[in-house]
C-alpha cells in the first residue's frame, strides 16, 4: 500500500513538471533551474559574494544542478570536497539507476555532509544561504537542498580581554554562536544542558540562543526570558547589549540587571546556579540573567582560590565600590562643612595646601574629576601607538603642573587618584561605570549638604537598589531579603563544602542541593596526636 | 492595599528600626532620672500588651487594615471619622519626627541652613521610598538593620574602651521608689516609643505567614526596648543625670565624648548615619501608613499619586507645627503626652479590641 501512494505522488510531480508555469517572484520555488537562478540573482542584486556553480548531474538526460553559496561565510574546502567533487564523481549514479528520483539520490548518496535540509520556500532557502549554508538546486524540482557548510574566517578562541584572572581557564568566547555553545557544552557534559535558538532582527536575522540546564533553572524564569525575547521587534541585533536594553525590567537606573561575560567558565558556573544564558551571534559577550547586585563583586577566581582569601577580597571590592562613589564627595564634605572631624594637623596641612587654590572644594574636585574622565576616555579611544602620550600628559599636566599652578591642591590629586584606581579595581565594568556617574551626584550632594547629603544619598541609593528586580528576583538578594541558606556566597565566600544549596530565588526548588553531606575534608586519621586506630602500626 | 508580601523577619526588622528611630535621639523617660532605663523596660512590657491588642484585632480581620475594620466595628460614620483622625495623626507624628530630626541637625551641624531645606531633603528620600512600596521599605530595612547594629557594636566597644562609663552614676536605683518610674511609664514610655507600634497594624495584613506576626512583633519590641534601655543607661553613666536631663540629644553628647587613640574622636558621622537611618524609617513608616490609609479610606486606585502631595503636607506641617524648638518640645510634653498619645495609642486600640471581642463572640454564639 505505501508504495502505491508514493508512485501516485511521483506521478503528480511529473505532471507538474510538464506544465511549466511562468516565472514569478513568489514564495513557491519554480521548477526551472534557470528561473530559480534568476530569482536568486534578482533577490541578491547579483552581489559578487554569491557564488553560483552549475554542474550537470546526468549528462544523458540533461539534468542540471546548481550549487549556490555565499563566499566568506561558508567553508570553501568543505564545499569543494564534499559537494562539488562528490556531484561530479557521482554523475553515473543516476545513469545507472535512471528510475530513481535524482533529488533522492542527491540527498541520500551524493551529499556527504551531516546537516542537510530540504526547503520548499524561498524564505528558508535564503535564510540558510545567508547563514553560510550551501544550497543545491536541481532542474525540474520545486524544492531545494541545503547542506551546512558554515565556516569562513573567524577569530580563534583567545584569552578574554575583559575579565582577566590569574588562575582559571584561558579560553574565551568568540563571535561565533556555535563555538560559544560548544565551549559551554564542553564544560557541562550533560543532556540536561538545553539550548533554544531563535532569530531576532527583521533585517539582520541574528541567531540568539537561550541556554540553561533543565531541572536546575527555574521554569518560570526561562519562560519569562523566552517571552521577552519573542516580544522584540527590531531591525537589528548587533550585540547582546541590544537584547539587554530591550528586555530589562528597569529603564531608569544606572545599574545593570543583566550580567555579561566573555568567560565560558563563568557562564557554566552561573548555569549551574540555575541562571539562564543568552548567547547572541556576532559577539563574545554572553548575557546572564537573573543578575544580582552581589554578583558584580564576584570574580570566577573567588571560587578557584581559597575561601578565606576570596572573602577578604570581596570585602575589599565592596570597600572599593564605596570609595569610588564617595571619596571625592567626602573630601568636599570634610573640607567645606565638617572641618572638626578632620584631625587638626591634617586639617592644617590641607588648609595650607588649599590656600593658593582659588576655587571652592567642589569646583576643585569637579575640575579634577572631569579632567580625569577626559583622560580616561582619551585613553580608551586613542590608537595604541599614541596611548603612552596620554599617560605622560596626564601625569605631568594633571598631576604636577595643575598643583604647581595652584589650580588644585595635592590632597585633591590624591583623592582623585585613589578614586580612579578604586574604579579600575571594580571587577565588573558595568558597575564601575555606573559608580563613575553616581559619583558626580554625590559630589553635588556633598557640596550642598556635607555628610548629611552623602548619607541621604546613600539611603536613596540603597532604596533604589532594593527596588530593582532582575527577572523577578530582588536585586539585593540574598542580603535583602535575607536568605540564610545562600548567605555563604555573598560578601563572604564559604568553602565549597559549606555551600550546600543553590541560590533559592534563582534556581528551581526541586534541585537545590549541590554538595553532598560530610564533604568537609579532614586530616588523615593515622597521623597526629589523636590516634584512634592502631591498625597501621607505628607508635607514638 | 498594594499587592505585597513581607516576611516575619522583615516585620521584626522594621519594628526595631521604627522603635529605635527617634527614641535614641531624644531623651526619653528622662523624668525618671537615673531610673530612665527601668522606665523604658517597664514601658516595653506595656508595649507588649498594646501590640498584643493590635495583633488580636488583626487576627479578627486578617485581610483588612484598621481603616476598614474601624468602620466595621464602629459603623460607617464613626469608623470613617476615627480612621480619618488616625491618618491625620500619622501625618502629624511623621511631621513631628521630621521636626525633631531637623532641629537636631541644625543644632549640631548645620547652624546656618534653614530648617525647611534640611527637612525637604529627608522627605524627598522618604517620598522616593514610599512610592516604591512596602516591600522595598522592608528590604531596605533588612540592609540597614545590619548596618545599624554594626555601628552600634563599634560604638559600644569604643565607649567602653575609652573608659567613659561610670556605673555609679546609675545609683541609687529606684531612689524614690516605683512611683516616679511608673508615672513616667504611664505618661511617656508606654505610648512613645512602644505605643507607636500602632503603625504596624497597617502593615500586619501584608504578612505572608499570619501566625508569625505576634512572635516577630514582640521580639522586635523586645530587642528595641533592650537596646533603648542600654543606650539610656550608657548615656546616664557617661554624662550623669544632671547633664542628661538638660541635654537635648543625649546620645550625641555621649558619642562626641569618645576619644580614642588620638584620631578616633568627633565621631559625629557615626551618630549621624545611625540617626538618619532610624529617622528615615520612622518617618517612612508613618508616612506610608498615612498614604495607604488615605488611599483605602477614599478609594483611590493609585496610592502612588498621593505620595507627592501628602509629602508636601508633611513637610509644611513639620515647619509650621511650632515656631521654635522649645515650643515644639512643649507641645510634645503637653498636647502630645497628655491627650493625643494616651487616647490614640493606648485607649482606642483597647476599646476597639473590646468591641471586636464582643462582636465576634456574638457571631460565634
Amino acid at each position: 500500500m505505501p508504495s502505491f501512494f508514493k508512485s501516485k505522488k511521483r506521478k503528480a510531480r511529473k505532471r507538474n513538471n510538464q506544465h511549466s508555469q511562468p516565472p514569478e517572484f513568489c514564495q513557491v520555488i519554480h521548477p526551472s533551474l534557470a528561473d530559480q537562478l534568476d530569482y536568486i540573482r534578482n533577490k541578491t542584486g547579483s552581489s559578487t559574494d554569491i557564488v553560483i556553480r552549475k554542474a550537470s548531474f546526468d549528462e544523458k538526460l540533461g539534468i542540471r544542478t546548481a550549487i549556490v553559496y555565499v563566499e566568506g561565510i561558508s567553508d570553501k574546502k568543505t564545499i569543494n570536497d564534499f559537494l562539488i567533487e562528490s556531484i561530479i564523481k557521482n554523475r553515473e549514479l543516476h545513469e545507472k539507476h535512471p528510475k530513481r528520483d535524482p533529488f533522492d539520490i542527491l540527498l541520500d548518496e551524493v551529499v556527504a555532509l551531516g546537516d542537510v535540509a530540504v526547503h520548499h520556500q524561498w524564505d528558508s532557502i535564503f535564510q540558510s544561504l545567508m547563514a553560510g549554508d550551501t544550497v543545491i538546486l536541481i532542474d525540474g524540482f520545486s524544492k531545494a537542498l541545503s547542506a551546512s557548510t558554515r565556516g569562513g574566517e573567524q577569530r580563534s578562541i583567545e584569552e578574554p580581554g575583559s575579565q582577566v584572572t590569574v588562575r582559571g581557564p584561558r579560553d574565551g568566547f568568540t563571535e561565533s554562536i556555535g563555538t560559544n555553545i560548544a565551549l559551554i557544552r564542553r564544560r557541562i557534559q550533560n543532556p540536561d544542558l538545553w539550548n533554544e535558538m531563535m532569530k531576532i532582527g527583521t533585517v539582520t536575522k541574528t541567531d540568539v540562543a537561550i541556554v540553561y540546564i533543565k531541572g536546575i533553572a527555574k521554569d518560570e524564569i526561562v519562560d519569562e526570558i523566552r517571552s521577552r525575547l519573542k516580544r522584540i521587534e527590531i531591525d537589528s541585533i548587533l550585540e547582546s547589549g541590544y537584547i539587554e536594553q530591550l528586555t530589562e525590567e528597569h529603564v531608569l537606573t544606572t545599574f545593570p540587571t543583566y550580567y555579561h561575560t566573555e568567560r565560558p567558565d563563568m557562564v557554566a558556573g552561573n548555569l549551574l546556579e540555575g541562571r539562564v544564558a543568552i548567547i547572541v551571534n556576532g559577539t563574545p559577550f554572553v548575557l546572564i540573567a537573573p543578575a544580582l547586585f552581589i554578583q558584580f563583586f564576584q570574580s570566577v577566581e573567588d571560587y578557584y582560590g581559597r575561601a578565606d582569601i576570596a572573602t577578604a577580597l570581596r570585602f575589599l571590592r565592596i570597600l572599593i565600590f564605596f570609595i569610588s562613589i564617595i571619596a571625592p564627595a567626602s573630601y568636599i564634605a570634610g573640607t567645606t562643612f565638617h572641618q572638626e572631624m578632620i584631625p587638626t594637623r591634617l586639617l592644617i596641612a590641607i588648609a595650607a595646601q588649599r590656600e593658593t587654590v582659588p576655587f571652592p572644594a567642589f569646583v576643585e574636585a569637579l575640575i579634577m574629576e572631569v579632567a580625569f574622565e577626559i583622560l580616561r576616555e582619551a585613553g580608551v579611544r586613542m590608537p595604541r601607538a599614541v596611548g603612552s602620550a596620554i599617560s605622560i600628559v596626564g601625569a605631568l599636566v594633571i598631576g604636577q603642573a595643575a598643583v604647581q599652578a595652584g589650580i588644585v591642591s595635592p590632597a585633591m590629586v590624591i583623592v582623585v587618584a585613589i578614586t580612579a584606581i578604586a574604579n579600575f579595581a571594580t571587577p565588573s565594568f558595568t558597575v564601575a561605570i555606573s559608580a563613575r556617574l553616581i559619583r558626580f551626584a554625590f559630589m553635588l550632594a556633598a557640596a550642598t549638604f556635607g555628610f548629611y547629603g552623602i548619607i541621604l544619598g546613600l539611603v536613596m541609593l540603597t532604596v533604589h537598589l532594593t527596588s530593582l528586580r532582575s527577572f523577578g528576583v530582588p536585586y539585593l538578594a540574598p542580603i535583602a531579603p535575607v536568605i540564610p541558606s545562600n548567605i555563604g556566597d555573598t560578601l563572604v565566600r564559604m568553602p565549597m563544602w559549606a555551600q550546600k544549596k543553590r541560590p533559592k530565588l534563582v534556581a528551581s526548588d526541586r534541585n537545590e542541593t549541590r554538595v553532598g553531606d560530610n564533604q568537609k575534608p579532614k586530616p588523615d586519621e593515622s597521623r597526629g596526636m589523636k590516634r584512634t586506630s592502631e591498625k597501621n602500626g607505628g607508635q607514638t | 492595599m498594594e499587592k505585597a508580601k513581607i516576611s516575619a523577619y522583615q516585620l521584626f526588622v522594621m519594628i526595631v528600626l521604627f522603635e529605635l528611630g527617634s527614641a535614641v535621639l531624644v531623651p526619653i523617660a528622662s523624668g525618671a532620672k537615673q531610673d530612665a532605663w527601668i522606665a523604658i523596660l517597664v514601658g516595653m512590657a506595656g508595649g507588649f500588651l498594646l501590640f498584643g491588642a493590635h495583633y488580636r484585632l488583626y487576627r479578627y480581620y486578617p485581610e483588612i487594615t484598621p481603616i476598614q475594620y474601624m468602620q466595621k466595628l464602629l459603623g460607617k460614620f464613626f469608623g470613617k471619622l476615627l480612621a480619618f483622625s488616625y491618618i491625620v495623626l500619622f501625618m502629624y507624628f511623621a511631621a513631628r519626627v521630621l521636626r525633631d530630626f531637623g532641629e537636631m541637625l541644625l543644632t549640631f551641624a548645620y547652624v546656618e541652613t534653614p530648617l525647611f531645606i534640611v527637612n525637604a531633603m529627608l522627605i524627598m528620600v522618604v517620598v522616593y521610598a514610599v512610592i516604591k512600596g512596602i516591600e522595598v521599605l522592608a528590604r531596605t530595612g533588612e540592609l540597614f538593620f545590619l548596618l545599624l547594629y554594626l555601628l552600634a557594636v563599634i560604638g559600644f566597644i569604643l565607649i567602653v574602651s575609652s573608659g567613659l562609663i561610670e556605673l555609679t552614676q546609675l545609683m541609687p536605683v529606684l531612689e524614690e521608689g516605683w512611683g516616679r518610674v511608673l508615672k513616667v511609664v504611664a505618661t511617656e514610655t508606654i505610648s512613645v516609643p512602644f505605643g507607636e507600634a500602632v503603625v504596624f497594624s497597617m502593615i500586619l495584613p501584608y504578612l505572608d505567614n499570619k501566625d508569625s506576626g505576634l512572635g516577630a512583633g514582640m521580639f522586635g519590641l523586645f530587642v528595641a526596648g533592650i537596646n533603648l534601655s542600654i543606650v539610656m543607661a550608657i548615656n546616664i553613666s557617661v554624662q550623669g543625670v544632671e547633664i542628661l536631663t538638660r541635654s537635648q540629644f543625649p546620645l550625641l553628647t555621649t558619642v562626641q565624648s569618645i576619644q580614642m587613640a588620638e584620631f578616633l574622636e568627633r565621631l559625629d558621622v557615626f551618630f549621624m548615619v545611625s540617626v538618619i537611618i532610624g529617622i528615615f524609617f520612622k518617618v517612612s513608616l508613618y508616612f506610608y501608613a498615612a498614604v495607604s490609609g488615605t488611599a483605602i479610606l477614599f478609594n483611590i486606585k493609585e496610592p502612588s499619586r498621593l505620595v507627592y502631595p501628602l509629602g508636601l503636607v508633611v513637610l509644611f506641617m513639620s515647619i509650621t507645627i511650632a515656631s521654635s524648638y522649645s515650643e515644639h518640645i512643649k507641645e510634645g510634653l503637653g498636647l502630645m503626652a497628655k491627650t493625643l498619645q494616651p487616647f490614640f495609642l493606648v485607649l482606642v486600640p483597647v476599646f476597639l479590641l473590646g468591641i471586636a471581642y464582643l462582636k465576634n463572640r456574638k457571631k460565634q454564639a
